[in-house]
C-alpha cells in the first residue's frame, strides 16, 4: 500500500509542478464572450517601424499612453518586432490563429499573402470610407475592392551624400548617371574615402538595390509580376540586368569592404559616423544623419539613372509597413478605433516631429516641413508613379531569392549566379505554394 | 520487494513522457513527410516532398554543410587528445588549463555566438588583432565570404566543443592503471609509442563515444551557431539542415518540405544512434565482466 | 631536450587557453564601450570604460523578465524530469518485469534523437492544447526531452547500490516506495545533483525550441530574447554584448559552484 501511495505522491508532485507552471502563464487567447466593445478590450500590437523611422517606438508608446488615458478600459500591449523575423514570427503565429490583434507587415505581398491565407480582417469593413479616403497609398494594399491594412507613414529612399567627403575628392554634385557614379567612386577612393556605407549580412542591401535600381529597365511593375508568374524568364536582362550594375559597384570598390559582414543598419551607420561618402537611407535615417553630421554637410539626391524604362524616372515612395487587424482578433472594432485614432491631425503632427518621416494622410499639415532638406525630400516623395518593387514579391521569393542573390554579388560572385538563385526561388515558390500562386496570378490578371 | 506490479506503476510517468516527447512526434513526422500544405490542411503527395527536397539547391547546400561540419570531429578529437595527454602528464597549472579550456563548453551559444559575430566581422576583434601583428593577409572576411562562412561556423563549434573532449579524455586517462604505462616505459618505449600503443588503445571506448556524440552534435545541434553567426548566408552558403527546417517550417509555412527534411535528419542520426547503442552495449558488457 | 619539450607543452596549452578565453574577453571589453567608441574603433580596447550598457540592458530591455522566465522554465523542467526519471530508473534497476532492458536501451537511444526532428509535431500539439506562447509549452517539451538522459544516468547509479543495503531494508519490512525514498535516494544524492546540473545548463542554453514556441515579448526565455536583440539593436553592438554577458554570468556562477557534479555527469554520459 505504502508503495502506491509514494508513487502517487510523486505523480502528484509532477502534476502540481506543471500545473503551477500553467497558472503563471497568461491564457493563449482572450475569450470573445463580451462581444466586441471598442471601449473595453486588451489589444496586443506587434509593431515594426523603428528600422525605417528611428523614434517610431517611442512615438507609439506615447500614443498608446495617451489613448489608454482617454479610453480607460482599453489596454494596448506593444510588442516591437525585429526586422529579420517580422514575416516568420507572424507566419508561425498565424498557423496557431492565436497571435496579436494588430500586426505589422510590409505593404502589398507580405500583407496580401497573409490576407489570402485568411489571417487578415479587411480594415475597410471596420472603418468608414470617409476616413480611409484620407489615407495615402491605399492602392498598395487593395485587393478585390477591399482595403486590408492601414498605412502610418510614407517614405522614400533617397541617396544621401556627405558634402565634406565629396569636397575632399574634389567633387561637388551628387551623381546623376551611373557612369558618373562609378567615376566618383574612383575619385573618392583616390582621396582615401569609402564611397558607400551599406550592409548586406542580412540580405537587405541587396533587396534594396533590387527595388531602387532593378526597376529602372521596367515600364511598370507588371514587368516584375510577369517574371513571377512565369510569363517572362527572370534571366531576361530587362528583369535582372541590374545585377551587372551591382557587380560593377562591387568591382570598382564603390562599396565598403565589410559590406558582407555588416547588417544593413550597421552598414548605413558608417555614413552617419562620417566614415562613408554615400548611402541610401530612408527619409527618417537621412534626417537623423543630417542632425548628427550637420545639416549643411548632408545632401540628398534621386538614385543615379542606370536604366531607360519608364520607372527609371520615378522615386521609390512607399508606406513601407502596414498595420492590419487579424482575422482571429476578438476585438476588431476596438483595434480599428485605435488605429483610426492614430490618424488624428495631432498624432500625424507628432509622428512627423518624432521621426522626420511624412505621415500617410492627406490631413497632414505641410506647413510643418521646415528645413530645405525636408522640402527636397517632400518633393521627391511627391513625384508620381513611385513604386517599391520588393513589396510585389511573394515573401518566400523575397527570402529565398532576393536576399541571397544580392549576397552572391556583394561577396564577389557573378551576376549569372545571382540570377540562378532567383530562378530557383521562383520555381520553388510555384511548386510549394500553389494556392498563393493561383491568387497571385488572379491578382496580376485583375490589375 | 522485487515482486509485484509496482514497477509498472513506477515506469508509467516515464513512458508517458517518452510517448509525448518522442513517440507521437516521431510517428507524426514520418507520416506528415508524405503530405503538403499548411499545418491544418494536409494533402497527400507521396514522396513528392522528398523529390522537391533533393531538387532544392538550398537543401543540398545545407546537407553538404552538415557533412562539412563532420570534418570538425577528427580535428576536435585529435586536438583534445593532445591537450588531454599533455595535461595528464603533469604540467604546471594543469587544473587551470583544464578549467579554462572547458569553460566555453557550458556557456550559452547564443551569448558567445553574438560575441563571435562581432569578433569575426571584417573590421572586428580578430582581424584587428591580425592587422596589429601585420598579418593583413590573414585578415579575411570570415562571415561575409561564401567560401569561409561555414568554416567560421565550424571554428566556433570547435571552440565550444573542444573542452568537452579534453575533459572526458582526461577523465579516461586518469582512470587507467599506472602500472601498464610504467612497465612500457621501463621496456624503453618512446613517448610516441607510449601514447599510441599503450594509453590511447586503452581509452579507445571513450574516444569512440566522443566521436559519435560529436558527430550527432554537428549534424543536428548547430542551429544556434548558424542563427546567430551568419543567418545561413551569404547567399545560403552557410545553410544547415536545422536552419532549413526552421526556415521552411516556421518562417515560410512550407510544412511538407520541413517534415521531409526532418526525416532526412532522423535517418542520418539513426545511423549514428545505432553506432552509439552498439558502443554502449559493448561498454556495459565489458563492465559486467570486470 | 625534455626541457625544451616542457616549454613547448606550456606554450601549446597557453595558446589553447588564450583561444578559449579571447572571445570572452573581447565580449566583456566591447560591452564596456560606448556606442560611439565602438563605431570608431570596433577592434581595440575601450577608450574609457562605461557601465551604461548594463544599466540599459536591465532597464530598457526586459532582460530581467527573460531571466526570470528562464529560471522558471529551467527549475520546473529539471524538477519534473528528475522525478519522472527517478521513478523509472528505480523500476528498471530493481523491478522484475519483462522489457526492462529494452526500456533502458530505448532511453539510451532517445538521448541522441535530434530535437529539431520533433519540433513541428510538438508545435502542433502545443497549438491544439492552446499552450503556444506560454511557458508551460516549453516546460512540457523540455521535461520530455530530458527524461532519457536522466533515466540512463540514474539507472547506472542505482545499480551500483550494494544489494545488502536493499536487502536489509526489505527485512525491515520496507516496500519499494520506502526503499527508494529512505535508502536509495540518500545514497545517490550526488548522482541526482549531477543530473540536475547537466540538464539545467542544457535548458538554460536552449534556443531553437524557445524561439519557435514563445513569441510574445514577455514570454521569451533569456536566449530567445537575446537572439532577437541582435537584430533590433544592430547598431548598438556594445548593448547587445552587455546582454550577452549578462546571459552567461548565471551559467558561469552556477558552474563554479557545481563544477565537480557537472564534469562527472559529462564523463558518465560518454562512457565510463
Amino acid at each position: 500500500m505504502f508503495t502506491h501511495r509514494t508513487a502517487l505522491t510523486a505523480a502528484t508532485v509532477v502534476s502540481a509542478l506543471l500545473l503551477s507552471a500553467a497558472c503563471t502563464a497568461k491564457p493563449a487567447t482572450t475569450a470573445s464572450d463580451s462581444g466586441d466593445d471598442p471601449e473595453s478590450a486588451s489589444l496586443t500590437y506587434w509593431y515594426w517601424a523603428e528600422s525605417d523611422a528611428p523614434g517610431a517606438n517611442d512615438w507609439m508608446k506615447a500614443r498608446i499612453a495617451e489613448y489608454t488615458k482617454q479610453h480607460p478600459k482599453v489596454t494596448v500591449d506593444l510588442v516591437p518586432q525585429p526586422t529579420d523575423t517580422l514575416i516568420g514570427a507572424f507566419t508561425t503565429a498565424a498557423q496557431t490563429k492565436s497571435g496579436p490583434d494588430i500586426a505589422t507587415q510590409w505593404a502589398t505581398m507580405p500583407v496580401l499573402s497573409q490576407a489570402w491565407a485568411g489571417a487578415v480582417a479587411p480594415i475597410s469593413d471596420l472603418v468608414p470610407a470617409t476616413e480611409t479616403a484620407n489615407w495615402l497609398n491605399t492602392q498598395e494594399n487593395t485587393y478585390q475592392g477591399k482595403l486590408w491594412g492601414m498605412p502610418i507613414y510614407l517614405m522614400g529612399i533617397p541617396l544621401a551624400y556627405n558634402k565634406d567627403l565629396f569636397a575632399k575628392a574634389g567633387l561637388t554634385n551628387p551623381p546623376a548617371t551611373w557612369d558618373e557614379l562609378l567615376s566618383q567612386c574612383t575619385a573618392l577612393r583616390k582621396a582615401g574615402v569609402t564611397p558607400f556605407g551599406m550592409g548586406n549580412k542580412d540580405g537587405f542591401f541587396g533587396a534594396w538595390f533590387f527595388s531602387i535600381v532593378g526597376k529602372q529597365r521596367w515600364d511598370s511593375i507588371d514587368d516584375l509580376k510577369q517574371a513571377m508568374t512565369g510569363k517572362t524568364p527572370f534571366a531576361d536582362p530587362k528583369v535582372s540586368g541590374f545585377y551587372e550594375a551591382l557587380a560593377q559597384l562591387k568591382k570598382q570598390n564603390c562599396l565598403n569592404d565589410d559590406i558582407a559582414s555588416l547588417t544593413l543598419d550597421q552598414g548605413m551607420q558608417k555614413f552617419g559616423a562620417g566614415q562613408a561618402a554615400m548611402a541610401w537611407g530612408t527619409d527618417g535615417l537621412v534626417s537623423g544623419w543630417a542632425k548628427t553630421l550637420g545639416t549643411d554637410k548632408v545632401g540628398v539626391a534621386m538614385t543615379p539613372k542606370w536604366g531607360t524604362g519608364k520607372l527609371a524616372d520615378t522615386h521609390n515612395t512607399t508606406q513601407s509597413s502596414t498595420a492590419f487587424i487579424t482575422s482571429w482578433s476578438p476585438h476588431k472594432r476596438a483595434a480599428a478605433q485605435f488605429l483610426t485614432w492614430l490618424h488624428q491631425p495631432a498624432n500625424l503632427a507628432s509622428w512627423y516631429e518624432a521621426t522626420s518621416i511624412f505621415p500617410a494622410d492627406k490631413r497632414f499639415d505641410q506647413g510643418a516641413i521646415k528645413s530645405d532638406m525636408a522640402k527636397q525630400i517632400w518633393e521627391f516623395d511627391s513625384r508620381p508613379g513611385a513604386v517599391w518593387p520588393q513589396n510585389y514579391l511573394p515573401p518566400s521569393v523575397d527570402s529565398d531569392g532576393n536576399g541571397p542573390a544580392g549576397q552572391v554579388i556583394t561577396s564577389g560572385g557573378a551576376p549569372a549566379a545571382a540570377v540562378e538563385v532567383w530562378t530557383k526561388a521562383i520555381d520553388k515558390w510555384r511548386t510549394q505554394h500553389p494556392e498563393e500562386l493561383k491568387k497571385y496570378t488572379d491578382w496580376v490578371a485583375g490589375s | 520487494m522485487s515482486k509485484g506490479r509496482w514497477p509498472y506503476l513506477y515506469i508509467l510517468p516515464m513512458v508517458a513522457a517518452i510517448l509525448f516527447a518522442f513517440g507521437y512526434p516521431l510517428v507524426s513526422v514520418l507520416r506528415n513527410s508524405l503530405y503538403t500544405g499548411s499545418i491544418y490542411e494536409l494533402t497527400y503527395v507521396g514522396l513528392g516532398n522528398f523529390r522537391a527536397l533533393f531538387g532544392d539547391d538550398v537543401f543540398r547546400t545545407a546537407l553538404g554543410n552538415n557533412l562539412k561540419l563532420l570534418l570538425t570531429v577528427p580535428v576536435m578529437t585529435v586536438v583534445a587528445l593532445l591537450l588531454a595527454v599533455l595535461i595528464h602528464e603533469g604540467v604546471r597549472g594543469g587544473r587551470f588549463y583544464r578549467a579554462a579550456i572547458f569553460f566555453p563548453y557550458i556557456l550559452p551559444a547564443v551569448g558567445t555566438g553574438l560575441a563571435f559575430s562581432v569578433f569575426l566581422s571584417l573590421n572586428g576583434g580578430l582581424n584587428g588583432g591580425l592587422r596589429a601583428l601585420h598579418l593583413n593577409g590573414l585578415a579575411l572576411d570570415w562571415l561575409g565570404s561564401p567560401d569561409l562562412a561555414i568554416w567560421s561556423v565550424s571554428g566556433m563549434v570547435v571552440w565550444q566543443q573542444l573542452g568537452f573532449g579534453v575533459v572526458v579524455f582526461l577523465a579516461a586517462l586518469l582512470s587507467l592503471p599506472a602500472e601498464t604505462v610504467e612497465a612500457a616505459r621501463l621496456d624503453g618505449a618512446s613517448w610516441w609509442q607510449l601514447q599510441t600503443r599503450v594509453s590511447l588503445p586503452q581509452i579507445r571506448p571513450t574516444i569512440e563515444f566522443f566521436v559519435v556524440t560529436e558527430a550527432i552534435t554537428v549534424l543536428s545541434w548547430v542551429f544556434t551557431y548558424v542563427y546567430v553567426l551568419t543567418g545561413g548566408g551569404p547567399g545560403n552558403a552557410s545553410m544547415v539542415l536545422e536552419f532549413y527546417i526552421w526556415k521552411e517550417g516556421f518562417a515560410q509555412g512550407a510544412v511538407g518540405l520541413a517534415n521531409a527534411a526532418a526525416v532526412v535528419v532522423l535517418a542520418l542520426a539513426a545511423v549514428l544512434i545505432a553506432a552509439y547503442l552498439v558502443l554502449r552495449r559493448r561498454s556495459l558488457s565489458s563492465e559486467g565482466r570486470s | 631536450m625534455s626541457r625544451l619539450s616542457l616549454t613547448a607543452r606550456q606554450v601549446l596549452l597557453c595558446l589553447a587557453t588564450v583561444a578559449a578565453l579571447a572571445p570572452l574577453v573581447f565580449m566583456v571589453l566591447t560591452s564596456l564601450k560606448t556606442s560611439a567608441d565602438y563605431t570608431v574603433n570596433p577592434a581595440g580596447p575601450p577608450a574609457s570604460i562605461t557601465f551604461d550598457n548594463y544599466r540599459r540592458a536591465l532597464t530598457d530591455l526586459p532582460t530581467l523578465r527573460w531571466m526570470l522566465n528562464s529560471l522558471l522554465v529551467t527549475t520546473v523542467s529539471v524538477a519534473a524530469s528528475t522525478v519522472v526519471a527517478v521513478l523509472g530508473a528505480y523500476a528498471i534497476s530493481f523491478g522484475r518485469f519483462r522489457g526492462r532492458q529494452l526500456l533502458l536501451g530505448l532511453n539510451i537511444g532517445l538521448i541522441m534523437v535530434p530535437p529539431v526532428v520533433l519540433l513541428l509535431p510538438v508545435f502542433v500539439i502545443m497549438v491544439n492544447l492552446r499552450l503556444i506562447n506560454t511557458l508551460p509549452s516549453v516546460m512540457l517539451f523540455y521535461t520530455g526531452l530530458l527524461v532519457p538522459f536522466a533515466v540512463f544516468f540514474l539507472t547506472s547509479f542505482f545499480r551500483s547500490v550494494p544489494y545488502d543495503v536493499i536487502h536489509a531494508a526489505q527485512v525491515d519490512g520496507a516496500g519499494p516506495g520506502r526503499t527508494l525514498w529512505s535508502v536509495i535516494l540518500p545514497l545517490t544524492r550526488p548522482a541526482l545533483m549531477t543530473v540536475g546540473v547537466v540538464n539545467a545548463i542544457w535548458v538554460w542554453n536552449e534556443l531553437l525550441i524557445s524561439l519557435v514556441f514563445l513569441q510574445g515579448e514577455n514570454q521569451r526565455t533569456l536566449m530567445g530574447g537575446l537572439s532577437l536583440s541582435q537584430g533590433r539593436y544592430a547598431t548598438d553592438q556594445p548593448l547587445v554584448l552587455a546582454v550577452a554577458t549578462l546571459s552567461i554570468l548565471p551559467v558561469a556562477a552556477f558552474y563554479a559552484l557545481s563544477q565537480r557534479s557537472f564534469v562527472r555527469g559529462l564523463t558518465a554520459g560518454i562512457g565510463k
